[in-house]
């Protein structure tokens, strides 16, 4: 044999070895932290600055921005104590004489076909990772916590996660702008503060915990080696050009979804947040701030969450019942923010058709 | 056999180059944060069987979304905004229109009255999911009791929703006041958690203090100044029946508590110009004490376990917090802040002990772990005090008295959290509140 002969021998079976066994030994990708970094004009850059120099303005104390009376009374025929001599106690008349209500089930709802949503949804935003209240960041009390804290709105602005300016007609215009109202996001705090702390000094009482460490990557399963069975003996044998397709159709996949390359950290942290923008924990119980709840689900290639798809994979932390309300909130999250569909890379459609979300609200619980 | 070969190569090949962008698995994320806002949900008017029910169905979906909105936790979205209407409580529920302006729960109801039989049915919904929260239930009562099967209602779409206890059908003890500070007439009285119902139980002929409710709500423990000295009493609730309890002659005796099986109480007595805590057993009527130190010792308050008693006591030379085994014995502090503690009540969660703290010429209600750690205060002003806990240990019910010769003591409730901060309206003022378990 000659020497170039052997010499091409070696590096085919090289390159066939390397393709059969090459991935068994691809090692993990290290963990690493990734910083999203917003790119700000030196005008913003320099109203920043000039806003840390001003002196905050405490918030007066105002009185309490409470509602009205908790409820209104309805054609109660209440005697008005005040009215009353009263000299002698006043047997109290119970309520509800019966000794208990009685409880009966009622038959379960027909199955109801949902119809597509037509829910006006924002779009989705990408966004910077939540930047932590700086020292200058003035708590003020609001009825709503998020992470990033929004300043309040204008008076006539209409509530809104987009912000867009007025636009009103213009008569001597020569080219006319469609109409739009005014909108603004909700007024928001960056954490939930009391009347005491309001009351006496504007300064964060408390600072939130340290982002933890990222866990590692769970490593993939090892894929199972089974043995292939026997072929029957009546089929008959594939041909080679069987063999090339069967080949090429495994290797390219069914030639429908797109794969490209894997979601960028951008792409994923707009995913994340954007989902994380309809996680409200504020109606759950303290118990089910306690569960770390995982779900499941798979994706349209238009963003849109696949009915039937959301499923609960995990939780631990709290007790089953504390478990489902946490999941039902995700799955509130999920769903309420997908009713437009996610903005992800078509292209990269198999990189996220189907979808696993960690929820954790231990940053959200109450200290 | 060299096309054997071939497709083996060209196929090896292609499975080399080809799966370097391909997906191993679900794409993975982690949310450690999220929002806290009320939950906007939309209660339609429940839908009366017949005309009789018609306001009683208006009035009892009213009364739910008061219940619900008045938590903080949840917002109600008007009935000016729905799309669509429920007409019927069995037709399928159009989400499509609930989610359009953007409602995440919904509550769906039905009135029956027959005689002075009143019977609601309902139904919560997940409206993005389009699923139902629990399964329908039925409340029958009489319609004197509409609002009790409201608040029932309420109580179990909260549960639903937040996945733990309801505390609508509760009801609140209270000091009635009402007149100038330097005359002021106090009644003992009782009402709804919402302030609805009012009733009183005593009249303004000698000053009442601290009513304090049994755990199963149908005895009340109050101190009384109807001797001239401090002594207190226990009264039946429902046949309005009181009757003082027999405690050292010549002592004062005050800031009574039951324990949590209701079979003995836990009080501050007053003897040659010392006060200790004392325990009474109320079947035997026999008085142990407790504690035996020159200081005051008074506010006592059990674990739900019955097994530890928290209190407040000035013998380190400011009035703090201290426990000690509900049987007696030694007593650990727990308050290490600034400032002077008292009141002490511990939650019925067990997890949490409430307090008033005065600090800086100004009142706090704060709430501390079981050990003194994690003190949070939640409200500040001119004077609030004596904390009570929901049946949920959820919420707060305190006093809080406003400034000035014509200062007027109210009640307000504040949530653990510190949010929703709100007065609790009561036809004159009142102090002194103790909050009821849930009822039967």
């Amino acid at each position: 044999m000659e020497t170039g002969t052997k010499i091409s021998a070696i590096a085919h079976a090289s390159l066939i070895s390397w393709a059969l066994f090459g991935g068994t030994f691809r090692s993990e990708p290290l963990p690493f932290a990734v910083q999203d970094v917003s790119v700000i004009s030196s005008e913003q850059f320099d109203a920043m600055r000039a806003r840390r120099g001003a002196p905050e303005v405490p918030t007066p104390p105002a009185d309490l921005q409470q509602p009205e009376a908790p409820v209104e009374e309805v054609n109660t025929p209440e005697p008005t104590p005040d009215e009353q001599p009263a000299p002698e106690p006043v047997v109290p008349v119970e309520p509800e004489p019966e000794p208990e209500p009685e409880t009966v089930e009622v038959p379960p709802e027909p199955e109801v076909v949902e119809e597509p949503p037509v829910l006006e949804q924002p779009d989705t935003e990408v966004a910077a990772l939540p930047v932590p209240p700086g020292p200058d960041v003035q708590p003020s009390p609001a009825d709503k916590v998020a992470p990033d804290p929004v300043e309040p709105p204008p008076p006539e602005a209409k509530p809104d996660d987009v912000e867009t300016p007025q636009v009103s007609l213009d008569e001597g215009a020569e080219i006319q702008q469609e109409q739009q109202d005014q909108t603004a996001p909700e007024e928001a705090a960056p954490e939930i503060v009391t009347e005491a702390e309001e009351a006496n000094d504007p300064a964060p009482k408390t600072s939130p915990r340290p982002r933890v460490r990222p866990n590692r990557p769970a490593p993939q399963p090892e894929p199972e080696v089974t043995e292939a069975p026997e072929p029957e003996p009546t089929e008959p044998a594939p041909s080679n050009q069987d063999a090339i397709n069967d080949a090429l159709t495994e290797a390219l996949g069914s030639g429908t979804e797109p794969t490209g390359p894997p979601l960028t950290s951008g792409e994923k942290d707009a995913m994340r947040v954007a989902v994380s923008r309809c996680w409200n924990v504020g109606s759950l119980s303290t118990d089910a701030l306690n569960v770390v709840v995982v779900v499941g689900f798979s994706l349209t290639p238009d963003g849109k969450v696949v009915g039937g798809s959301l499923r609960q994979l995990d939780s631990t932390g709290g007790s089953s019942g504390a478990a489902k309300q946490a999941y039902e909130a995700a799955r509130r999250a999920i769903l309420r923010c997908g009713a437009k569909g996610y903005d992800l890379p078509a292209d990269k459609y198999a990189q996220w058709q189907d979808i696993e979300i960690t929820f954790n609200p231990e940053r959200m619980r109450i200290k | 056999m060299m096309k054997l070969l071939t497709s083996l190569f060209v196929g090896l090949t292609l499975m080399a180059s080809a799966p370097v962008h391909a997906q191993s698995g679900p794409l993975r994320l982690e949310l450690d944060e999220g929002i806290i806002e009320p939950l906007p949900f939309a209660v339609p008017s429940f839908v009366p069987d017949g005309p009789a029910a018609s306001q009683y169905a208006q009035d009892i979906s009213r009364v739910v979304a008061a219940d619900l909105t008045g938590t903080g936790l949840f917002r109600e979205i008007s009935s000016d905004a729905f799309i669509s209407r429920v007409s019927s409580f069995d037709a399928p529920v159009q989400f499509a229109d609930w989610k359009a302006i953007n409602a995440e729960a919904l509550v769906t109801g039905a009135v029956n009255v027959s005689g002075n039989r009143l019977t609601v049915r309902f139904r919560v919904w997940d409206v993005f999911s389009g699923q139902e929260l629990g399964n329908g239930l039925q409340f029958a009562g009489t319609t004197d009791g509409w609002r009790r099967m409201a608040h029932k209602v309420a109580d179990q779409v909260y549960s639903r929703i937040t996945g733990e206890g309801g505390y609508f059908d509760s009801r609140v003890a209270f000091v009635s006041e009402s007149g100038p500070k330097n005359q002021r007439r106090k009644r003992l009285a009782i009402m709804d958690y919402d302030g609805a119902n009012v009733q009183y139980l005593t009249d303004s002929a000698s000053i009442v203090l601290a009513p304090r409710f049994s755990p199963t709500g149908d005895r009340l423990l109050y101190t009384s100044y109807e001797t001239g000295q401090p002594r207190i009493y226990v009264l039946d609730v429902g046949r309005v029946r009181q009757q003082e309890l027999n405690t050292q002659e010549g002592t004062m005796s005050f800031s009574p508590r039951f324990s949590p099986d209701g079979q003995s109480i836990v009080y501050s007595l007053t003897q040659g110009g010392n006060t200790d805590l004392w325990k009474m057993n109320l079947a035997s009527g026999q008085s142990v004490r407790l504690t035996n130190t020159p200081a005051i010792e008074t506010a006592p308050s059990y674990s739900p376990d019955g097994s530890q008693i928290v209190f407040e006591s000035d013998r380190s030379g400011t009035p703090q917090l201290y426990m000690m085994p509900a049987g007696g014995g030694e007593a650990t502090r727990i308050s290490f802040g600034q400032g002077r503690y008292g009141t002490p009540v511990w939650s019925p969660r067990g997890d949490l002990i409430a307090f008033t703290k005065q600090n800086k010429g100004r009142f706090h209600i704060g709430v501390m772990r079981t050990d003194g750690s994690e003190e949070r205060l939640l409200t500040a002003s001119f004077l609030d005090e004596g904390p009570t806990w929901s049946p949920n240990g959820r919420v707060i019910m305190f006093t809080r008295e406003t400034q000035g010769a014509s200062g007027r003591s109210s009640l307000y409730s504040v949530d653990i959290s510190g949010r929703n901060l709100r007065p609790v309206r009561t036809p004159d003022g009142g102090s002194d509140p103790s909050w009821g378990p849930l009822q039967n």
